[in-house]
């Protein structure tokens, strides 16, 4: 078990005092090594947080650069970043959090030749995208590797998260109707704050080993209306990513 | 009686401004036939030009995935269906 030094037992105080953390928790969350795929809306809150909470390792990958656009909601990445690759900008601003952490910032397309590279010795996958297609490609490749797999997304004031435990619950592609066309989609800031933060959450739950995950269960957040919405989700016994490892215990 | 369709926010410019609409039918595809007869608009929301289902389309029926064959589910009086849609962003 990871040794917690004099200064992390000060500097994570707060969260050791959650009985459900304690200092146990404390050290199972420096020794964990998670990988956000994505830069943006996303990823700049579940960045934050897991490297202020503590998280051992994190890599972030993301092939783009900072755009003026991004700001209304890409909080990682500020009005000097603009031009810059998001990656050095994510590594550069989550060191500064929190110098004690492992931190890898990756300039990069996932793609899937090099995903499973990229995703190799990592405890778990947070799907932090902006598209379907790598969606799907970091779905099937979490339960191929039998690895955790957080998802998110977002649109205009909306968003929602579910949580993909390969060999147990239903996952990403049990839904799946078919290909959708790409957008330029809409949204404002405060929605990924809140997906982006409750996929931080499931993550820090899912390392301690604590709650209730959101297994099987899409939980859907509707700003406008302020209302959080349960659907459940039943394993797909046909899905062409999950049925094979989960559908025969 | 019949059941209750919630209808996306993005959807509603097509209802009015209605998010639930009473709709009736035996199962999930004549409670959206219904629901098109009311409001025309949602034809081209919910179905293609060759009348198959979106794939963006996402039919929950008493706050659980419909999917697969998800127009052929029976409903019953009282039941609820929500009609939302894949997200992309992030």
């Amino acid at each position: 078990m990871a040794f917690l030094t004099s200064h992390e037992l000060e500097r994570y105080d707060r969260q050791i005092r959650i009985a459900e953390i304690g200092k146990g928790g404390q050290e199972k969350l420096k020794k964990a090594r998670v990988f956000i795929a994505g830069a943006g809306g996303l990823g700049s809150p579940i960045s934050i947080y897991l490297a202020a909470a503590g998280v051992g390792a994190i890599r972030i990958v993301d092939r783009g650069r900072v755009d003026a656009s991004n700001l209304n909601r890409q909080v990682l990445h500020w009005n000097d970043d603009i031009g810059r690759a998001k990656a050095d900008s994510a590594r550069a601003k989550l060191a500064r959090l929190n110098p004690a952490i492992r931190m890898e910032a990756i300039r990069d397309t996932i793609t899937p030749e090099n995903v499973a590279q990229l995703v190799a010795g990592f405890d778990l996958i947070v799907d932090a995208m902006d598209n379907l297609p790598t969606r799907y490609l970091l779905n099937k490749t979490a339960i191929e590797k039998n690895i955790p797999f957080f998802h998110g997304a977002v649109h205009g004031f909306e968003g929602r998260a579910m949580t993909v435990i390969p060999g147990k619950t239903a996952c990403l592609r049990c839904m799946y109707r078919g290909p959708i066309p790409e957008e330029t989609f809409p949204v404002i800031g405060v929605a990924p704050a809140v997906i982006g933060s409750i996929q931080a959450t499931e993550v820090i739950k899912w390392i301690v080993g604590i709650g209730a995950l959101l297994e099987n269960r899409m939980m859907v957040y509707d700003g406008l209306a302020m209302r959080f919405t349960e659907f459940r989700i039943q394993k797909n016994p046909d899905c062409d990513h999950c049925a094979d490892t989960s559908g025969k215990d | 009686m019949g059941v209750q369709v919630h209808i996306h926010k993005t959807h509603r410019v097509s209802t009015d401004g209605k998010d639930v609409v009473q709709a009736e039918g035996n199962c999930v595809e004549e409670c959206l036939e219904h629901l098109v007869k009311q409001y025309p608009g949602m034809k081209d929301v919910l179905f293609d030009k060759k009348g198959k289902l979106r794939n963006i389309i996402e039919i929950y029926l008493n706050h659980e995935s419909a999917y697969p064959d998800e127009l052929k589910k029976t409903v019953r009086d009282g039941d609820e269906i929500h009609l939302t849609f894949m997200l992309a962003g992030g």
